[in-house]
């Protein structure tokens, strides 16, 4: 069988591998025999109880996104008004991590951002050219005071812990011959991810641009499906019992989804080490390098049918591997996009000195030494101080209820009147 | 004081009477805490009532010692920042006043922080927290107390020299900039008796650090210094040249333009420390030590960050003839303003009768007046290079020509200056700014002449015509005048002068001018009878008449 691309860019990346994480795993279950499955599941117990911890810690409360996806919808609505066009040629839809469930909250006061697509059939609507397109959605998105950004508009809402982000697009399959034939050539739409291929304004070039952000959803999300962990019937539950947390019912990602998981936990780790200033925020890996890497990894690993007694095992695996998983074609980094052929997310890496490849490199070793830490404690206490630490979830909260149960809660939640001092005599 | 707790109790049950004698007569009252997750524990919480509540003290609320850089909103004392205790004085009983605390307490502060609304408030007051976390390290044997900086904060890491001047143990990073360092160290005096070279890793950051984020042991700093300098920056920085056999002082300085914070590595040189007669040596720290940042940049100390003009007026080099009551304190403006370069001329030394109105005083009298206002000008504001000439406008304009000079500023009164000043712009041509004061300032004219006008018209110096009042022969306008006799003003008065000076002269640099105009400050017809019998208004200053004063713009004839 033809050995895949990304299966032999785990095979470069496991031979340049710089640490063995796993190795300080296997201490971790020396003792133990790993077909005796309740020890294993026992023995990386604390481990999976505190990421489980940060997991949960940077979802995005519901409130925040049901927030968020209002105001998309609300915009959506404004959009079909302010531009006359009929429902049915446009359509506004989620992309990026708010579709893969890899949307994480951010450290401090940084806004989370929600991507979508504003799709356009223009093959019933009288659009002249990219950029008179891209205008025209600006246009019609006046009243939320948008600003042009490469490819998109962006919204920011004054109070609100996110901004939107809107990419006018059309449909690949709707766009006439004449204007697919003055797309830049570098980016033509791929066969395998053909159906979900959208063309999107490159203002710089004032281009039309291919872009896939379902097709990439369903990539990320296929290759998630993918099973790793040896122990193939055993549910994400027995897991989280084992390490005894109690599952969480309605918990998007689960320690068995390892894949969108690590996903989670490394761009956290990322944002952490901006805010430590171990890395400049300029020259920050982006999500979607991160996210492409990891999948490509996670298909690779798959692709050569290798498997893991425990997610742990995957998660250290994949941190130690992420470096090796740029590609380098003739002196230049390369991190493709799966489903749009030519389009290298890494792009900018070669034209700035390295510092952007310093910083990833950097990142990777952070993130590969913080695991090496975490892994080395044996104490849970101590295993939790870290692990919080590192990944920046200090505290601890307690329902909204609070602390009322104590019988320490005021009686009264009315404050005494201020009286105003006269002299009596009024 | 008599206080009834017992009742506040039933209300708040986490109320313990059982009082507690604390410093200076005040008393405490433990608050009983709920249990506390994970995180977010102290040791305890206690009502405190200083000696003299309520008469004229608040009550507070105090954490354990272990909230201080854990929870926000607590200050070094451990005392807790929330709008409670409105204090003597609103109509409340003591009682009452309490009541509210307990409430503000529980409101603001305990339930908030249980469900994790104040996590992100270390972020809102970052450097307030510094200041906390740099004053709980502090002692008498530190090397360093703090790192000044007089430049904008870089783009990219830097590594660069830095001057230890004790004995005020204060490191200013000067990133190249010499000569504002050096006026920098000027304005120090006797804090800046010896130099001592020391490096600095110059960081910019992109987030405020916080108690969770900001480096604190060698290990995180191994990482931060790793990550952010290039290799070359790293060799220079971990092996610095030893300097007289000695280490050299290594210190971090992190910044942006909203906050700086900056630590001294261990491994420098031992500290000496002297004990009256006696000098005792420290050797160096083991971990890293928080030092506080201050901006003396001139973005900051002129603009606050809020005025790029600033960048453009640096380079920006202004003449001044005349160190009097106007120029003097013009010149003060100036450089206030941060203009980079001023070239100060007069030919005369401070007098007496100088003192009421002019920006030197007592101390400098019997010293040329151009060459005290320059040190005094200089030693506050580092980021203006004011050079004095004790000559004639005459003589220096004979000397030297205008070439380089942004704007010339004529404060000297004397129409001899302005001739001459038209000849030398004549070869040299440069924007003119001419400004004097009627007596008592009873109007303040400011002629502002783009390059190429001239101000005399033919043979005729225009000023006279140009004055808002006609003054009788007996109020001597010019000086030297018949000494005693020598009409007066106060400062305040002159103040609306020195002020329309300024202003327009800043105007002037920032936008140049294309019609030459002329902008007054007229005073009304009460201030006239005040001074002198009879004055009148010309006919164009008449909307002054019933004002007490108003600023009048004209077109230079």
């Amino acid at each position: 069988m033809a050995i895949t691309k990304n299966a032999t860019l785990v095979l470069n990346a496991e031979s340049g591998r710089r640490i063995q994480l796993t190795e300080a795993l296997s201490t971790i279950t020396k003792d133990l025999s790993l077909e005796d499955i309740s020890d294993n599941l026992r023995a990386y117990g604390p481990w999976v109880r505190e990421l489980n911890y940060v997991n949960q810690h940077i979802t995005v409360p519901e409130e925040d996104i049901d927030a968020a996806a209002a105001a998309y919808t609300d915009v959506a609505k404004h959009l079909i008004r302010e531009l006359g066009w009929s429902d049915e040629l446009i359509e506004v839809i989620p992309q990026g991590s708010a579709r893969t469930q890899t949307l994480i909250r951010s450290p401090g006061r940084d806004k989370f951002d929600i991507d979508a697509v504003c799709q356009v059939d223009i093959s019933h609507v009288d659009v002249v050219n990219p950029v008179g397109f891209f205008n025209k959605i600006g246009d019609g998105l006046q009243r939320y005071s948008a600003t042009a950004k490469k490819r998109c508009w962006n919204i920011n809402y004054a109070g609100k812990p996110f901004y939107l982000e809107f990419t006018p697009s059309v449909p690949l399959e709707t766009v006439p011959e004449d204007t697919l034939a003055s797309m830049a050539p570098k980016y033509l739409p791929s066969k395998e991810y053909l159906s979900t291929a959208l063309a999107v304004v490159d203002s710089p070039t004032e281009k039309w641009k291919t872009s896939n952000p379902a097709g990439f959803s369903s990539w990320v999300n296929d290759t998630a499906q993918r099973q790793l962990i040896q122990y193939l019937l055993m549910k994400a539950d027995s897991f989280l019992e084992a390490a005894g947390i109690t599952p969480v019912p309605d918990q998007d990602i689960e320690i068995t989804d390892t894949l969108r998981l690590s996903i989670r936990l490394f761009k956290r780790h990322r944002d952490m080490c901006i805010h430590r200033s171990i890395i400049d925020k300029e020259y920050k890996p982006i999500s979607v390098i991160i996210v492409t890497l990891l999948t490509a990894c996670y298909a690779g690993l798959a692709d050569l049918d290798r498997s893991y007694t425990h997610p742990m095992q995957l998660l250290a695996d994949l941190a130690e591997l992420l470096p090796g998983m740029v590609d380098v074609i003739d002196g230049e980094y390369h991190v493709d996009n799966p489903t749009v052929p030519g389009e290298n997310f890494a792009e900018r890496w070669n034209g700035d000195g390295g510092k952007r490849h310093d910083a990833f490199q950097i990142w990777c070793d952070t993130l590969a030494g913080d695991i090496r830490i975490i892994l080395a404690i044996n104490d849970e206490q101590e295993i939790r101080r870290e692990v919080r630490r590192i990944f920046g979830c200090n505290h601890e909260t307690v329902s909204p209820s609070g602390p009322g149960g104590s019988g320490l809660t005021p009686k009264t939640r009315r404050p005494p009147p201020a009286v105003p001092k006269t002299s009596g005599l009024a | 004081m008599s206080l009834d707790l017992s009742s506040i109790q039933k209300d708040f049950p986490c109320l313990i009477l059982n009082p507690k004698k604390r410093e200076r007569g005040a008393t405490a009252y433990r608050l009983q805490l709920p249990e506390l997750p994970w995180g977010r524990e102290f040791a305890w919480a206690e009502l405190l009532l200083p000696r003299g509540f309520p008469e004229h003290e608040t009550a507070s609320i105090i954490l354990s010692p272990d909230a201080v850089l854990r929870v926000p909103h607590v200050e070094i004392t451990g005392a807790l920042c929330i709008e409670g205790d409105p204090g003597p004085g609103q109509g409340h009983t003591a009682e009452e006043r309490i009541h509210l605390l307990l409430l503000a307490y529980h409101d603001q502060f305990l339930q908030p922080w249980l469900a994790g609304k104040l996590d992100e408030d270390f972020s809102k007051e970052s450097l307030n927290y510094w200041t906390i976390a740099v004053s709980q390290k502090r002692s008498n044997r530190d090397p360093v107390c703090a790192v000044w900086t007089v430049d904008e904060c870089p783009n990219q890491p830097n590594v660069m020299e830095g001057l230890l001047l004790l004995p005020g143990r204060l490191v200013v990073a000067n990133n190249g900039k010499q000569a504002i360092t050096n006026r920098v160290i000027q304005s120090l005096g006797s804090k800046a008796k010896q130099r001592i070279r020391v490096l600095v890793a110059d960081i910019p950051i992109s987030h405020t650090f916080t108690p969770s984020t900001w480096p604190s042991n060698n290990a995180d700093f191994e990482r931060l210094l790793n990550g952010r300098l290039s290799k070359p920056q790293r060799e220079q920085f971990r092996r610095p040249p030893r300097l007289h056999g000695r280490g050299v002082h290594r210190i971090v300085l992190l910044r942006n333009l909203m906050c700086g914070f900056a630590y001294l590595l261990p491994g420098g040189p031992p500290t000496i420390v002297e004990y009256g007669a006696q000098k005792r040596s420290f050797p160096s720290l083991s971990k890293p030590l928080p030092l506080s940042v201050t901006r003396v940049d001139p973005s900051w100390t002129v603009g606050r960050d809020q005025h790029p003009v600033v960048t453009q007026r640096l380079s920006q080099h202004v003449l001044v003839f005349g160190a009097g009551a106007l120029g003097s304190p013009v010149v003060d403006h100036l450089a206030k303003a941060g203009i980079g370069f001023i070239t100060l001329v007069d030919p005369e030394n401070m007098e007496t009768t100088n003192i009421g109105r002019h920006l030197l005083g007592a101390e400098s009298l019997d010293r040329p007046k151009a060459e005290a206002v320059a040190e005094r000008v200089n030693l506050g504001h580092p980021a203006t290079l004011v050079t004095a000439k004790k000559m004639s406008a005459e003589r220096w304009l004979r000397e030297n020509s205008l070439t380089n000079f942004d704007l010339i500023l004529d404060m000297t009164g004397e129409s001899d200056v302005r001739w001459y000043l038209d000849q030398a712009r004549l070869q040299h041509s440069c924007p003119l700014l001419i400004g004097w004061m009627e007596p008592y300032v009873a109007a303040a004219h400011v002629c502002m002449l783009p390059a190429g006008a001239t101000w005399m018209q033919g043979f005729t110096d225009p000023m006279k015509n140009l004055q808002a009042i006609t003054w009788p022969d007996e109020v001597i306008q010019l000086e030297p005048g018949c000494s005693s006799r020598f009409q007066s003003y106060t400062a305040a008065a002159a103040a609306h002068a020195i002020a329309l000076v300024a202003e327009q002269s800043l105007k002037l640099l920032e936008h140049s001018v294309i019609e030459s105009q002329i902008i007054s400050w007229v005073r009304g017809q009460r201030y006239l009878d005040e001074h002198w019998e009879g004055l009148k208004l010309r006919e164009w200053a008449l909307k002054a008449q019933s004002q007490d004063g108003i600023i009048i713009e004209r077109l230079f004839p």
